[in-house]
């Protein structure tokens, strides 16, 4: 075992690295984010489309004949207006929050020096990391990678998009500075520095949540969004209740055979965080809904939104909280509250984003626009199928989870329970 | 300078006219949903006697644009003259102009790979101090009208002295600066195809609002980007 800047690394060979058990299920879901970016990418920058410019230079182009073939018969481009790109942020969201959220709910459990969670800091911390990098993936497919060098030479510092470039080159290596304290074994600069990060990491969890708030809070046509009460808490609350829930699944799938009781004593406690998230959650939905725009609200409540926004609550609060709300129950049942959380937020998610994209997209073609109302939907612009290529993405965004995880696991054995 | 358009859209036939010279002027992308400007139909009854209602349409070039707030890189922004311009060499296709613009104005260009929209024909007229747009010098109905509301003795100002107007979506609070005209007569049955909430303004009373919009927004407006 080698040992760099204080820290164990582990001798491993590539085949041992690449052949496990676990790689094989993230080469699976890698299998799909493949297929999602060759099918997005062909379509970006591969499909052929031309102007009337081209149309009047090269008549006898074959290549503008097919384009002005495929813009009377093709399905209209990348992002049609008929089914927009709301996976993408859907997923990008749900990876990045519940991410943030388990750093967050670590950080929290260091301050209130709980043990059990201490032990396990490094591996939930990855995991964390793990989600991250997962939704900056979902981001940089959703993007034109070609300009990308735009918000490097052309910033606009005030735009909530923008604002998140430097709060991931600050926040990810603050993670991995955090994980390399508590792999290292100079615990006596630790100690010492140890409550700035903690605090450090505390603040700019914060200002995450605040700054994904304020991307959505700036788009003003989207009534849904703007008028959410309290944006930066509902991000925060919905995320923790998903993120204690993959807590929980982490847990049961990591130490189930490698220490039952600490397994046990561990899930129980996250249990309590998770039942704490679900109750946070569900007073949050129940009075929300006072205060977002009423027609909005009808929408969601009484429009083509309520079967999926009862599912929703029905799975990431109702289940749970009968399953969570008895202090002992075996394990099986604390994973089925935990899958059911984990579906229900990504549906809530599905749910925030459709509803405020679907509703205020005017149909220009044909009847609607004439009265310039969004409360009056076009019906078949609501709940559109994402293209292929979205799904594909969505799906393999799981997969750069697992390898990212255990990538770090191997060499650095970040499940590993460790004195603190 | 602040450019603005006056639509008399109760002229429009729907000859398309508008969006074919739109489309060869500037080398927008073929494609029906691919469109700088179009006209939407809808159709209702009075009485059961069936109309059809057409609305021309574009980029409103908001005095207050969301689209700008929200563009990370500088690629959408105020041209001078307030006119709302995009920078395809700079977009990074994040798409939250497109989520911010309530009158979804603006599509993908894929020739580009890179956000498109209505420019007024700045770029290929304005900028040569001319000051008409494509779209108005082919129509032969004379629906739109492209003018400075700075101009007291401007055409534009002439008509919205003469006339009532509404623009769209107003609680949006963008500040929209295409004006639909009401018709000088048979005022009622225009109104027919305008929601019964819809503020009708004359110029005098929608002056100040775009003012005080200007007042806010003028120091963001830069020359064309190349």
């Amino acid at each position: 075992m080698a040992k760099y800047a204080g820290v164990e690394i582990n001798p491993v060979t590539f085949k041992s690295l690449f052949t496990s058990k676990g790689m094989y299920i993230a080469y699976v879901f890698l299998f799909f984010a493949i297929i999602g970016m060759v099918d997005v990418f062909y379509e970006r920058y591969f499909i052929p489309s031309a102007t009337a410019f081209d149309a009047g230079l090269n008549p006898a182009s074959r290549e503008v004949a097919e384009a002005m073939k495929a813009a009377v018969f093709g399905d209209g481009g990348e992002v049609k207006r008929e089914a927009p790109w709301s996976l993408y942020i859907v997923n990008y969201m749900y990876m990045l929050y519940v991410g943030s959220g388990i750093i967050f709910i670590v950080a929290f459990a260091e301050l209130f020096s709980i043990t059990l969670i201490k032990k396990t800091a490094a591996g939930f911390l990855t995991l964390g990391l793990a989600m991250i990098i997962a939704g900056l993936f979902t981001i940089l497919m959703d993007l034109n990678i070609l300009h990308l060098k735009s918000m490097f030479f052309s910033p606009r510092f005030t735009s909530g998009m923008w604002l998140m470039l430097p709060l991931y080159i600050i926040y990810i290596p603050l993670i991995i500075f955090k994980i390399y304290l508590i792999l290292s074994d100079n615990k006596t600069w630790g100690k010492h520095i140890a409550i700035f990060i903690l605090l450090l990491s505390i603040l700019v969890e914060v200002v995450e949540f605040y700054i994904q708030a304020k991307l959505f809070n700036m788009n003003e046509a989207r009534n849904l969004w703007t008028t959410y009460p309290f944006l930066t808490l509902y991000f925060m609350v919905s995320s923790f209740a998903a993120s204690a829930a993959v807590m929980v699944l982490y847990t049961y799938l990591t130490y189930r055979n490698t220490d039952r009781s600490k397994c046990s004593d561990l899930m129980s406690l996250i249990q309590k965080v998770t039942l704490y998230g679900v109750i946070a959650l569900g007073i949050y939905e129940a009075t929300a809904y006072l205060f977002i725009d009423k027609r909005w609200a009808e929408i969601i409540l009484f429009g083509d939104f309520k079967f999926y926004f009862y599912l929703y609550l029905t799975l990431a609060v109702g289940i749970p909280f009968i399953l969570l709300f008895q202090s002992f129950i075996h394990n099986k049942y604390k994973i089925v509250a935990s899958v059911c959380i984990i579906f229900g937020t990504y549906l809530g998610k599905l749910i925030f984003v459709y509803g405020g994209n679907a509703y205020p997209m005017s149909d220009r073609f044909g009847v609607g626009f004439e009265k310039y109302g969004e409360y009056r939907p076009v019906r078949d612009v609501i709940f559109f199928m994402p293209s292929w290529g979205e799904i594909a993405i969505a799906i393999g965004s799981i997969g750069v989870i697992i390898l990212v995880y255990r990538l770090i696991n191997a060499y650095f054995s970040v499940s590993k329970m460790r004195e603190y | 300078m602040n450019f603005a358009m006056a639509l008399d859209y109760q002229s429009c036939i729907d000859c398309k006219a508008c969006e074919v010279a739109c489309k060869e002027e500037n080398g927008v992308q073929l494609g029906a949903d691919k469109q700088r400007i179009w006209v939407s139909q809808s159709e209702k009854s009075i009485f059961g006697e069936p109309f059809v209602a057409l609305h021309p349409s574009q980029c409103n070039h908001c005095q207050d644009a969301p689209c700008v707030d929200v563009c990370p890189t500088g690629s959408s922004y105020f041209a001078l003259g307030g006119i709302v311009m995009t920078n395809k060499d700079t977009c990074i296709l994040c798409k939250g102009c497109m989520e911010a613009c309530p009158y979804d104005a603006r599509f993908v260009d894929d020739t580009h790979v890179a956000v498109d929209k209505c420019t007024f024909c700045y770029d290929t007229r304005i900028v040569n101090g001319e000051m008409t747009t494509a779209c108005q010098a082919t129509c032969p109905t004379k629906v739109r009208l492209f003018g400075d509301l700075d101009d007291e003795e401007g055409e534009l100002i002439q008509m919205l002295n003469k006339r009532k107007f509404y623009v769209l979506k107003e609680d949006e609070g963008t500040v929209p600066k295409l004006f639909y005209m009401l018709p000088e007569h048979d005022k009622n049955y225009a109104m027919n195809s305008v929601d019964p909430d819809t503020n009708i303004y004359t110029w005098d009373e929608f002056k100040p609002i775009i003012e005080m919009a200007k007042a806010k927004r003028k120091p963001q407006w830069q020359n064309m980007q190349e």
